[in-house]
């Protein structure tokens, strides 16, 4: 019954494009408590991605998978950096190098590159064909906007998102890892933040600000 | 098993007890004793793999063969002779009021987890645990490197770690991507991404599959070890970090890194036919080289060229080991053995000419070999060993990977190679060679308390590098061949 209500309504296929559109919209906001947002709903659409496949492949580690990401991505990890932003006072990320418009575009474009190029090699059939694509366009995406910010802040969300990514197309290609490596990627992930986050207090003392226009002191 | 567990098992036991400790002379005899038995337990475990033994633990998570075994002795070793550099470094520190007792605290603590990551990746057989453990050096030796908390040292450390998780990100993707392929073949499952069970189904994997895997690790591993176009991060690492850790980094971190690509290369090798392999690695190989000769020539801080050089050098190591054949995967792994004892030699002199001169600018400091004669010599040894002449260790490295070259007909990659050699060598005797030669300005230099068994440590580096050049141990020689037969090259 409810396999068919999933089939019927392409719920796989309607949760990974909402993963894909809080990736895009990554692109026009400026409020870094906002970008937290658009995170934490990717993160929890990822969850919940992970809990439907649970359910309508019946796989149980896939339920475990599904609550580890929850309590991590969706809960800890925003947590964390939301007191970091708080405890630094940062409010609005800087103009970027690339407008938003422009950045928009690339992004489509991203986008369609992945679609017309992703089909030598690998060929994921079934409910899950379209996530693979869209797991590989939100690395691109994350990547991209990791590359325009200024803000250390936005950085560390940008490599979050592809992070997002990287387990969405994980997932899409073998209804993800054993449990086991999976929660060792994971507590490589949160380490990764509180470091971050301790790099991110460190520079803003050291440097006065968190823009990395200013770490141009080492070069050649 | 047993013997196995030790290896990661130690440094992890030294970690927490300097933790513990409050005495700063405690902690590093802590250090030193646990890097003692590290090696005593690596080589013990190395001599069963001498055997023909193969271990496994933890059902088949953990494995040793010969490979591992190799790059564990390197590993343990080169941790030795840096855990003794890293006490007359520290003191120094300490004693000039650099850093104060809850920073030399902070330094071995992370020192034992940076050498307890590091030897898990040469342990780990399942390919995913790999990634994590080498996720994992990047998130420790990232504070390591940002030790300092000056300007400098935070936006390398910064530079360092979103680059290479940025890099190793696609690693991940490129395993998940070995997984499917191995996953279609054999269903789902812990076993279907171990190395040894991967190694022996490799010849039914989707030859295109295994390719876009491959050349998905080649740019995530080839981040962490180094490798142009995507070595942006190493410089300043390098040149940020303590000595003793640029050591670490260079010496054997990036060795880690790239034995997970030598990993994956096997696999590839059989699934893909060996021209594939040796094409992607000859171009990062050949490609590194250049780059690295090239902004040589620009350098003037003497550990920013040395960083420069471990790009040059794990160019020369990747090139050999894409070559194949008996010669090249000899080389390459007979090269990683004499750049873990050259560059740490190198990075242990600048460290001493820092605390004689308050400075690493190879501008600023003249005559060495007059002023400090066995800093002078040994860093003269280490400037002749690094540029490849003979009669030192790499000089026999770099002639076997011609050979395999020569043997390969590839022509046109040795007449580029030397070309740039030729600039490196230029650039080093350019910059070094004031250092070491010329007289020394009056009045330069303040003493400084050296720890005599740094200086021991100093000439048995120069000492070994010395040796390798002019005959190699049979029990080593014996090692390293079987750790070519492992990786199925030398037939």
């Amino acid at each position: 019954m409810i396999r068919q209500w999933i089939e019927i309504f392409s719920v796989i296929d309607a949760i990974s494009i909402g993963m894909l559109l809080t990736t895009l919209a990554m692109n026009s906001v400026r409020r870094i408590e906002t970008c937290l947002k658009a995170y934490t709903m990717n993160s929890l659409l990822l969850a919940l991605l992970m809990g439907v496949c649970a359910i309508y492949m019946g796989i149980a580690h896939l339920y475990i998978a599904a609550a580890v990401t929850l309590i991590s991505k969706g809960i800890v990890i925003p947590y964390l950096l939301r007191r970091v932003v708080r405890s630094l006072r940062l409010t609005r990320d800087a103009e970027p190098y690339i407008g938003t418009t422009m950045s928009l575009v690339i992004s489509a474009v991203l986008v369609v590159i992945v679609y017309s190029s992703l089909s030598k090699g690998i060929v994921v059939e079934g409910v899950i064909e379209n996530t693979l694509k869209i797991s590989i366009s939100i690395i691109l995406i994350g990547l991209f906007i990791m590359i325009t910010r200024k803000k250390a802040v936005t950085q560390v969300i940008g490599l979050l998102f592809m992070e997002n990514g990287l387990f969405l197309a994980g997932f899409s290609l073998t209804y993800g890892m054993p449990t086991l490596i999976e929660l060792g990627v994971l507590f490589d992930l949160l380490m990764g933040v509180i470091i971050l986050g301790v790099f991110l207090s460190q520079i803003k003392k050291a440097f006065v600000s968190v823009d990395l226009d200013r770490l141009t002191t080492l070069k050649g | 098993m047993t013997e196995m567990l030790l290896i990661p098992a130690i440094p992890l036991v030294a970690a927490l007890l300097c933790l513990a400790v409050k005495n700063s002379r405690v902690r590093e005899y802590v250090t030193l004793v646990g890097a003692a038995m590290l090696l005593s337990a690596t080589l013990n475990a190395a001599a069963g793999a001498l055997d023909g033994m193969t271990l496994t633990a933890f059902g088949g998570l953990l494995y040793m063969d010969a490979l591992s075994a190799y790059m564990l002795s390197v590993i343990a070793a080169l941790t030795l002779v840096t855990v003794i550099y890293s006490i007359e470094y520290m003191r120094h520190e300490l004693d000039t009021s650099v850093i104060n007792d809850g920073a030399h605290r902070h330094y071995y603590v992370l020192f034992n987890v940076f050498v307890f990551t590091m030897t898990i990746v040469p342990l780990s057989n399942n390919l995913a645990m790999m990634w994590i453990s080498i996720e994992a050096t990047t998130l420790v030796s990232a504070l390591l490197v940002g030790f300092y908390r000056k300007k400098e040292s935070i936006e390398a450390a910064w530079k360092y770690i979103m680059l290479c998780t940025v890099g190793i990100t696609f690693a991940l993707l490129g395993t998940f991507i070995m997984y499917y392929a191995s996953a279609t073949l054999s269903g789902e499952g812990a076993g279907v991404l171990e190395w040894t069970s991967l190694k022996a189904a490799a010849h039914g994997l989707n030859p295109a599959t295994v390719r876009l895997s491959f050349i998905l690790i080649m740019v995530g591993y080839g981040t962490k070890a180094g490798l142009a176009p995507v070595h942006n991060w190493l410089p300043d690492a390098h040149s940020e970090a303590p000595t003793p850790i640029s050591a670490l980094l260079s010496g054997i971190l990036l060795n880690c890194a790239f034995y997970g690509i030598m990993r994956f290369a096997v696999i590839t090798d059989i699934a893909c036919g060996h021209a594939f392999v040796q094409d992607i690695m000859t171009v990062f190989g050949l490609g590194s080289v250049v780059i690295a000769s090239v902004f040589i020539l620009m350098q003037t801080n003497s550990k920013r060229l040395l960083a420069y050089s471990s790009i040059e050098h794990m160019g020369i190591i990747s090139l050999s080991f894409g070559v194949g054949g008996p010669f090249g995967i000899y080389a390459s792994l007979l090269h990683i053995l004499n750049h873990a004892m050259g560059k740490p030699l190198m990075f242990f002199v600048t460290g001493r000419i820092r605390a004689l001169h308050g400075t690493v600018e190879t501008t600023e400091v003249r005559g060495l070999l007059k002023s400090a004669p066995l800093v002078g010599a040994l860093g003269f040894v280490g400037l002749m060993a690094l540029t490849g002449m003979p009669p030192f260790g790499m000089f026999i490295s770099e002639f076997l990977m011609f050979r395999g070259l020569a043997d390969a007909g590839r022509w046109g990659v040795i007449a580029v190679f030397l070309a740039a050699s030729v600039l490196v060598f230029y650039g080093f005797i350019r910059r070094f060679g004031g250092m070491f030669l010329g007289a020394p300005p009056k009045g330069s230099g303040h003493g400084h308390g050296t720890y005599w068994p740094a200086s021991a440590v100093l000439v048995a580096l120069g000492g070994g590098l010395l040796l390798l050049g002019l005959y190699i141990p049979g029990t080593l020689d014996r090692l390293i061949t079987m750790s070519v037969a492992v990786t199925g090259g030398g037939q």
